[in-house]
């Protein structure tokens, strides 16, 4: 449940903001799959996407770390700052972007590699650690934040995909939280998992909230309803609305929202 | 909305009958045709194993004969024998030229004569001399008595005693024979030899080693081009024509009939460079070029089967794309690229039609001593002793094919090795 008490939240000008985006557009080729959406993103809370499939809930994530880079045809307008910093300025080092910004996908994707190396392979490329022993500590904190270690500690040279799917998307959240991100953005992180694998996850981003900005992305709006405690709602591309999650689900403004939630469409 | 009551838009299905005979008869007719076609695979496996084992079979029952060499007890007595030589001119100065001067062919035929009677002075090989004089050369003290030299039989001889001779040569092997002086060993000079006119003298290492080092200079260069051309064209060239154009003209490439890189290679490294001609540096230039497009077309479609789910997950923690490529991708397409790269090398090893045109068909005696050398290669071996009269040639073609065959399975068992160290499941 939302344990936020301030008052409201409007779209935009939160004083505790992480990351602000303004007029953000995007397009693939020429069609346009997001259409000028600002958004805060708070720093010690959890914001959730929701909407519709192919709403462009995805699409906007991906903005917040420069993933849409690697889509040739995407086209990416407006404006999104990291603690005031343009993240789409020339200045800004997408490589380092990327490890501040980090990110959790739809379908579990570990390296087929060794759960150990799994995790250490982002400290190891950003030289985070000195030593074997310094990357050991590393690799045993990310795990216990992804609360993995109890279930794989005397098996970290076993084969990262060797694991079922929850521990893998766990796994995928500790190689993550390695490179010590202020953000995590998640994509539909438990749609590929069974309800316990996915009640384990929910019960993980409880944990880390507070510690890093989160972001995530659902379709499941019991699974918005109880991870977040701020919910924006997208559709065809613009947003719609965004407030506390409790507001969100008990009085939404807009009446589209209100049909969402109610299992009108989806 | 739609109100109509739902019984009037399903009408009910008469239950379907799982037990009646159309039933039974559709369920027969799946298992035959499962049977059918199960049948059908098998015989195309057992059928091209077969074809398989029958080559291999036939080869080796022609070849064998090829590693073996029937030789002859030769008795010289040198205080009545014709040469005109002694151990302190030898050991003197003009050794060399004393050596070079003396007839030892007319020896080896006069000492035949003394010992088995006229006319087996043809049973020797028109080689054996240079065996005499070799040990002479090493050891001048034999001159001063009698010594018996183990001499290679002629090919005629060689063949009879094999069991497959003409009539007066089996009648000769029969009579020495009784005499025990003839016998049959391993043929150590074939693989340690190069091309000889003597049968009884030829041997593959010459052609073996052109081969390899023909070989080494097509993977030095094939491989790492072919392997950076297939990374940059799948992970860095943008999609527009010119990529469109490149992948048409390496799938083209690769379909070129092999002679046309002969005559681009003759014209290019030989005419224009000035490159040495019949040497494994260009012939490994040549096949290079023949190589490098199915080393990119297999890469290809290695790297296009590593799932887009890694990349993202390696860009996701910040990952450059060149760590991308090096650390992820490449790792996980090695396999598919070793498998395209043995399929090219194999097919190179074989190749004749270009190497002709680059002048790797001459008689060369020697074993290539380097890259400029002249040399040839094993399939051009082959196909030189096939061309050859002398009936002893028949199972020293015979032998090259094995020794092409087995170098082809340690190339491939080779690439299999690799490729299971690299294999990784995900
Ligand atoms: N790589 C792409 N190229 C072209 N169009 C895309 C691409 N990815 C997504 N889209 C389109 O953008 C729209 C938003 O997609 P997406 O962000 O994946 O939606 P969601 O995550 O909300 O389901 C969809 O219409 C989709 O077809
Ligand atoms: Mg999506």
């Amino acid at each position: 449940m939302s344990t936020d008490t301030s008052d409201a939240v409007s779209a935009t000008g939160s004083p505790n903001a992480k990351m602000t985006a303004r007029d953000v557009s995007v397009f693939y080729g020429d069609k346009q799959a997001i259409n000028s959406v600002s958004i805060d993103v708070d720093r010690d809370n959890v914001t959730a996407f929701i909407g519709p499939s192919g709403c462009g809930k995805s699409t906007f994530l991906r903005t917040l770390n420069r993933m849409n880079d690697t889509i040739p045809s995407a086209r990416v307008e407006g404006e999104i700052k990291l603690d005031g910093e343009d993240i789409y300025a020339s200045a800004m080092d997408v490589v380092q972007l990327r490890a501040r910004v980090g990110m959790v996908f739809q379908k579990p994707n570990p390296f087929p590699k060794s759960i150990y190396d799994n995790v250490a392979y982002g400290p190891k490329i950003h030289g985070l650690a000195d030593n074997k022993g310094e990357m050991d500590t590393i690799v045993e904190r990310s795990l216990k934040r992804a609360g993995l270690w109890e279930e794989v500690k005397d098996r970290l040279t076993d084969s990262g995909t060797a694991l079922s799917g929850g521990q893998q998307q766990r796994l995928c959240i500790a190689r993550a939280i390695a490179v010590d991100p202020e953000v995590i953005l998640m994509d539909e992180p438990c749609s590929a998992l069974d309800p316990i694998a996915t009640a384990k996850i929910e019960e993980l981003i409880h944990e880390l909230r507070g510690r890093y900005a989160i972001v995530i992305v659902t379709h499941n709006m019991q699974q918005a309803a109880r991870v977040s405690q701020r919910t924006a709602f997208f559709h065809l591309g613009t947003l719609v609305e965004y407030g506390l999650t409790t507001d969100i689900f008990t009085n939404p403004r807009e009446t589209r929202t209100k049909d969402y939630i109610t299992g009108r469409y989806g | 909305m739609n109100n109509e009551p739902a019984s009037d838009r399903f009408v009910d299905p008469t239950p379907t009958d799982w037990n009646s005979a159309e039933m039974q008869a559709r369920i027969r007719k799946r298992y035959a045709s499962e049977r059918r076609f199960k049948f059908l695979g098998l015989t195309a496996v057992v059928a091209s194993a077969a074809f398989l084992a029958f080559l291999l079979l036939v080869m080796l029952g022609n070849g064998i004969g090829g590693f073996s060499q029937t030789r002859i007890a030769l008795p010289i007595d040198f205080e009545t024998a014709p040469i005109g030589l002694d151990p302190d001119l030898i050991r003197s100065g003009s050794g060399e030229a004393a050596l070079a001067g003396a007839d030892f062919r007319g020896l080896v035929d006069y000492a035949a004569t003394e010992a088995y009677g006229p006319g087996a002075d043809a049973w020797f090989s028109g080689g054996a001399w240079e065996i005499v004089r070799a040990r002479i050369a090493a050891d001048p003290d034999i001159l001063l008595g009698k010594a018996t030299f183990d001499l290679p039989a002629a090919s005629d001889i060689d063949v009879a005693n094999k069991g497959d001779g003409g009539a007066v040569s089996e009648r000769a092997v029969a009579d020495l024979e009784r005499r025990g002086v003839i016998s049959k060993s391993f043929n150590s000079a074939f693989l340690t030899g190069g091309d000889a006119t003597d049968p009884a003298l030829a041997g593959i290492w010459g052609a073996l080693k052109g081969s390899l080092l023909t070989m080494a200079v097509t993977l030095a260069l094939a491989f790492p081009i072919g392997v950076l051309a297939s990374l940059y064209l799948e992970e860095y060239a943008p999609q527009n024509r010119w990529t469109d154009i490149i992948e048409v003209s390496i799938n083209n490439l690769a379909a070129v009939p092999s002679i046309i890189f002969g005559l681009l290679a003759l014209a290019v490294f030989i005419n224009f460079f000035g490159m040495p001609t019949s040497s494994p540096l260009v012939g490994g230039l040549t096949l290079a070029l023949m190589t490098m497009p199915v080393i990119v077309i297999a890469g290809r479609n290695a790297i296009k089967s590593v799932p887009p789910s890694i990349r993202d997950a390696a860009l996701g923690v910040g990952a450059s794309r060149v760590q991308v490529v090096f650390h992820h991708v490449l790792p996980l397409a090695l396999p598919g690229i070793l498998t395209g790269t043995i399929i090219g090398m194999a097919r190179a090893l074989g190749e004749t039609a270009p190497l002709l045109l680059i002048g790797m068909r001459a008689f060369i005696a020697d074993p290539p001593a380097g890259l400029s050398d002249a040399a040839t290669v094993l399939p051009m071996q082959i196909f030189l002793w096939s061309d050859e009269v002398d009936k002893g040639f028949v199972e020293k073609t015979s032998a090259a094919i094995i020794v092409l065959l087995v170098v082809l399975l340690t190339m491939n068992a080779l690439a299999v090795y690799f490729r299971n160290r690299f294999e990784k499941r995900w």
